[in-house]
């Protein structure tokens, strides 16, 4: 069985900010709710680098620990959901996760958020596969239709790689082998614990 | 009157106590291990119609195509 | 040539504008940063291959440097560490020793109960009353009280309703338990918030140390003995809640809260997570003191209740629970709350009523 993860790789990523792009336009998203960022670090100076980040899908996502009405479940893939028919639109997934991922389409004075968005690694939601419920509330569901993440697919550099970690990850060591340099897995040890833990090859976890 | 109000604290008791047996708010994901709420699996659709080995065929050659060193040279 | 020159020039105009962008960020952030970028530059002379200045931001960078299409608060930064000790603190210690403490409290005051059972006046009623709260005080006590259960009995569905209701009433009942619970908590807030600020100047000014506080102190007021301590209005209990309760923990609870109400004000995670460790112990500690104060206010004492209902006691229970007062009351020939006194027992009984 597959586990579904991100890796950004931060030599390749131009900043073309193409994913972003991708994720609003194939889920259809509102104004003002960013499933995926890109940032550059050190902009401006010699070796700066960019990293596209979404939600990760945490193996021990601090979002469903936190959240009031335990509206998160997680699928045998690892792809973290939610429900937005339970979400009450605290806020808690957004102050526990370490990547930002949690949007809300509101701006809360008085806590009026509005329900909870995030990626869904284009899994959709708990609504029937292909449903206009689902797609209203979570976007398309591209993995029920044996497909992967938008933003992944569609990278230009192949910078994010999205879907089967053991996959992406021997994709991933092949080109740093190759290039010999670039080795960081960024977001890996956040997301999903230490290397050890994840006998899945890893060319080195950082942060 | 009396008798009533202690049984009714013993019980708020009770009740009260049973919400605080610590128990882990999250279950550290295993591997390929569904938890959580009712959700149809990806191949359990009108697309695949459950055939687990299609849709896995499906979502392992669109991970390989993102291999362009695979699609560039052809090996 | 002159076209390289003038690109020159808007770069410069580009340069100065962007300075001044970032001239309001805090100085110390861009020194940091013109360091990492310092650094970083470095060591791509000397090591080529390594990064590792670049991964030192990706847990921080809030300056300008650290850049993302994406607007927004803290947009550009990629790793927040912080939501995982808040989860740890809200999750662990919060949780299960703010859930102990308050089933402890309960326990605490079954026993008492059990043991002492309702204080009762010791002496037969004399028919007379005086005037304990006036309207002023009991709308603003009331207000303070029903807000205040109001934001307990919420907060604790927030906080404990995952444990304890979620298994109860399942996930979409408990779902919309809880979206009236969060819904009634952020507009009560600033009710409350609103009604603390007027209780404390209706209240405060006999709540300040008087003579003979001290003796009902050491005395713990009489309460395990059942020997009545004289007190003024006010006992030192009383007053202990007052400032350490209504007070104290309640301009807590109010500042954090209006923090956590109000997250369109820029404030980053971090300011609301320590606003929400301190609201939510606070909060526990608050809704424990209260339990005390709403059992002996109900179930715990006699005409305890029916004083702050009604506004009147009878002059035998002033004198038991408040002799000092009792005697400043009858002395001055009127009663505490600036009122007359009252003439006729039984008629002032039924004008009192709300």
């Amino acid at each position: 069985m597959a586990r579904m993860k991100f890796l950004c790789d931060a030599e390749r990523c131009i900043e073309c900010n193409g994913c972003v792009t991708a994720c609003k336009q194939e889920h259809e998203i509102p104004w003002g709710v960013n499933r995926r960022r890109v940032v550059t670090l050190n902009d401006g100076v010699p070796g700066e680098k960019s990293i596209s980040v979404a939600c990760m899908h945490c193996s021990d996502a601090p979002c469903m620990a936190v959240c009031p009405v335990d509206c998160f479940y997680k699928t045998s893939e690892g792809v973290v959901l939610h429900d937005k028919d339970l979400c009450i639109g605290c806020g808690y997934c957004f102050y526990a996760c370490p990547f930002g991922a949690p949007q809300f389409p509101q701006d809360g004075a008085f806590g009026l958020r509005g329900k909870m968005d995030k990626c869904t690694f284009c899994a959709g939601g708990p609504e029937p596969d292909f449903s206009a419920a689902e797609f209203k509330k979570y976007g398309r569901n591209r993995l029920a239709e044996g497909k992967l993440p938008a933003c992944a697919e569609m990278c230009a550099t192949k910078a994010l790689l999205g879907g089967d970690s053991d996959v992406i990850a021997d994709i991933y060591r092949n080109r740093v082998l190759k290039r010999g340099k670039g080795s960081e897995v960024w977001g890996w040890g956040t997301a999903y614990g230490k290397p050890e833990k994840q006998p899945a090859a890893q060319p080195g976890a950082k942060s | 009157m009396n008798r009533m109000l202690i049984l009714a604290t013993v019980a708020a008791l009770a009740w009260t106590v049973a919400g605080c047996g610590e128990k882990p708010s999250v279950t550290v994901y295993k591997q390929g291990q569904y938890q959580g709420k009712p959700d149809k699996q990806p191949w359990d659709n009108d697309q695949f119609k459950g055939d687990k080995t299609a849709w896995e065929k499906s979502v392992k050659a669109r991970n390989l195509g993102q291999n362009e060193y695979v699609r560039i040279s052809g090996g | 040539m002159p076209a390289l020159s003038n690109m020159r020039v808007s770069f410069r105009l580009l340069f100065v504008s962007c300075v001044m962008l970032f001239a309001p960020l805090p100085l110390a952030a861009q020194g940091v940063a013109q360091e990492h970028a310092k650094e970083q530059v470095q060591r791509q002379q000397t090591q080529p291959l390594n990064n590792a200045p670049v991964w030192r931001d990706v847990r921080g960078g809030q300056h300008p440097y650290q850049t993302s299409q994406v607007r927004g608060i803290e947009t550009t930064v990629l790793v927040q560490s912080e939501g995982e000790i808040w989860r740890q603190i809200r999750n662990g210690p919060i949780t299960i020793y703010g859930g102990w403490l308050l089933v402890l409290v309960v326990a605490a005051l079954g026993i008492f109960y059990g043991w002492r059972g309702k204080i009762m006046l010791g002496h037969p009623r004399s028919g007379r009353l005086i005037e304990r709260f006036g309207p002023w005080d009991r709308i603003v006590h009331w207000s303070t009280a029903i807000s205040f259960v109001i934001l307990a009995v919420t907060g604790l569905t927030t906080l404990f309703g995952k444990y304890v209701l979620l298994p109860m009433f399942g996930y979409t009942l408990f779902s919309w338990m809880a979206t009236l619970s969060k819904t009634l908590h952020n507009f009560v807030g600033p009710l409350f918030a609103l009604c603390t600020v007027v209780m404390f100047f209706t209240f405060v000014k006999d709540n300040i140390w008087q003579r003979g506080d001290w003796q009902w102190l050491t005395k713990f007021g009489g309460l395990f003995t059942g020997k009545h301590v004289p007190s003024w209005r006010f006992n030192i209990a009383e007053k202990s809640w007052f400032w350490f309760g209504v007070t104290f923990l309640g301009i807590i609870v109010s500042v954090t809260g209006f923090v956590l109400d109000f997250p369109n004000f820029a404030q980053g995670r971090e300011t609301m997570q320590m606003a929400n460790v301190i609201h939510a112990i606070s909060a526990v500690l608050f809704i424990a003191a209260a339990l005390g104060h709403i059992y002996l206010g109900t179930i715990g004492m006699e005409d305890a209740y029916e004083s702050m209902r009604n506004g009147v006691v009878d002059e035998t229970w002033a004198k038991e629970h408040h002799e000092y007062w009792y005697n400043e009351v009858k002395g001055q020939g009127k009663a505490a709350g600036g009122a007359a006194a009252p003439a006729h027992a039984s008629a002032m009984k039924e004008g009192w009523k709300l």
